[in-house]
């Protein structure tokens, strides 16, 4: 009963309510993988499908996120690494010459909801910096975001340094964000498009588990 | 009839003759089509240390630079970007106005930048925002209100000089996918400030657009209500249909754009030929339509497309 208590009080963005019930929850003996897992994990997962059919908002599931991270530091020291919850590496950044930023923060926040452990490198990030990271941090993902039809051209860049580093293979690239479509992803050779950050997240996740 | 008297009559929704209306929110290829740097990307950081001769020079060689873009293509509005951010500024929009103003006349339809309402926030203050849309609803109003009052006291001088015939209200609301605000938290912090904007203009005397990107559906319906003269942009990358928005609301507010900027940028010659007389088609019927870009001519777009479908608007975009 209390773990569906939390999952409601984190879709409804209450972080300070989420925080009372995990740490009454923990009083209470429960473990805390099942806290995350059947609480916070899940009130996400339901908050990422309502976005993805457009019930809820972008502030919504904010909030949400935001609920979502103070519940998990409280659950952080009763967890081991495995439990964590972890369960994949990403690299993210929108492209040379965009600036732009909104998409790939809610692309990291929904991310990291779903357990995924993001390196954000930020706004015009050169492409041989998406391929340096995803070699040196062994992450399965690459997350390229781009705002302006002028900039992300440059997103094939990324595919063609992951081609001359030999690491093709090893890491799966995803592209996203305004202008960008399904043709023009498969056009410059990315693994996947994603048109809204709860997908991206959903793609991500599924790539890091294969 | 004037250019500007042709942009009103399309804003009122009036038959016309002749060619369709047409201008652009920002044309930025000015180097390229004029030989002449855009007044954003000229730099001023020495202002303050200018002669009022330098200072004049600027000024006279901005006004020439919006007023040679409408020239050469043919538009019916000048929009002149600059927003009042501070008041250090005022003077300087105030002198540029009244230079556009002496060179066209009543030529011109002349636009400034007038939303008071919160803009969807960037990533950097995007959480703090929505926090205070939860947890501060009453600080944020307040906020609203002191924005509404700083434009509104703007507008009343520039009624009182006559400079300009309406605002661009220029706040973005919307992702491609949705826009940023629910539709309650638009009815709570943004609509009536919204309405309160346009009515008060309208009381002066000033026409308003509202421009936004993005997939306006779910909210447009609260946008019409707050009863701009038009809307501006119809994003067809958000997936904004020009004919369905004709059909919605058609008979209550103008419409403007919905020229696909992204095929603009990267579609053939051939899909940006139909897309601009697919627009020109959907937005002429019933009149009240303006025809421009869904966004603006930006850095990085190719001139030659916007040539081109200027070439399409001159050859077919007649009444």
């Amino acid at each position: 009963m209390i773990l569906n208590e939390i999952s409601l009080q984190l879709q409804s963005g209450k972080a300070n309510a989420v925080k009372e019930l995990v740490c009454k929850a923990l009083e209470e003996g429960i473990p805390a993988e099942t806290i995350l897992k059947d609480g916070l994990i899940r009130g996400m997962s339901v908050i990422g499908e309502k976005f993805k059919n457009n019930t809820v908002f972008v502030p919504d599931v904010m909030m949400a996120a935001r609920a979502m991270t103070q519940g998990s530091e409280m659950l952080k020291p009763h967890l081991s690494v495995e439990e964590s919850g972890m369960t994949g590496k990403v690299c993210l950044g929108s492209i040379k010459g965009d600036i732009h930023d909104i998409g790939k923060n809610l692309v990291k926040m929904m991310m990291e909801c779903k357990g995924l452990e993001v390196i954000d490198l930020g706004v015009d990030v050169a492409p041989e910096t998406f391929v340096e990271t995803a070699r040196k941090e062994n992450c399965r993902v690459i997350g390229i975001s781009a705002l302006l039809t002028t900039t992300m051209v440059t997103m094939e860049e990324v595919v063609k340094a992951a081609e001359r580093a030999g690491v093709r293979d090893q890491v799966k690239i995803m592209v996203g964000g305004a202008p960008v479509t399904e043709d023009f992803a498969h056009k410059i050779g990315a693994d996947a498009f994603s048109s809204d950050a709860a997908t991206a997240a959903e793609v991500a996740l599924a790539f890091c588990k294969e | 009839m004037t250019e500007r008297e042709r942009f009103i009559k399309a804003l009122k929704r009036e038959p016309i003759e002749g060619h369709c209306p047409t201008f652009e929110m920002m044309f930025f290829l000015t180097l390229e089509a004029l030989g002449r740097i855009h007044p954003f990307q000229k730099s001023l950081d020495r202002w303050d240390q200018m002669t009022q001769k330098e200072r004049r020079l600027h000024i006279e060689y901005d006004a020439e630079t919006y007023i040679m873009t409408a020239e050469k293509y043919q538009h019916s509005a000048i929009f002149i970007e600059f927003g009042f951010k501070q008041m250090s500024e005022y003077d300087k929009i105030l002198r540029l106005l009244e230079t556009v103003r002496e060179k066209t006349g009543d030529r011109y339809f002349l636009m400034l930048e007038g939303d008071p309402t919160f803009a969807m926030p960037d990533g950097e203050n995007m959480m703090s925002f929505t926090e205070r849309m939860y947890e501060d609803e009453t600080g944020l109003k307040k906020e609203a209100e002191e924005r509404l009052a700083r434009r509104l006291e703007i507008a009343e001088v520039l009624s009182k000089r006559g400079l300009v015939d309406g605002f661009m209200m220029a706040s973005d609301y919307c992702f491609n996918v949705n826009p940023f605000f629910s539709p309650a938290m638009f009815e709570t912090f943004i609509a009536p400030y919204l309405s309160r904007a346009i009515c008060a203009y309208r009381d002066m005397g000033f026409y308003s657009i509202k421009h936004t990107d993005g997939n306006v559906m779910p909210i447009l319906d609260q946008i019409v209500d707050c009863q701009p003269d038009a809307l501006h942009s119809l994003d067809p990358q958000a997936g904004v249909s020009l004919s369905e928005v004709k059909r919605l609301y058609g008979d209550r507010v103008a419409l403007c754009g919905n020229v696909n900027c992204g095929l603009l940028q990267t579609g053939t010659e051939e899909e940006v030929v139909s897309d601009v007389r697919r627009s020109l088609r959907e937005g002429m019927n019933g009149f009240g339509y303006i025809f421009c870009t869904s966004n603006c001519v930006y850095t990085g777009m190719p001139l030659e497309r916007y040539e081109l479908m200027h070439r399409i608007w001159r050859e077919e975009g007649s009444y």
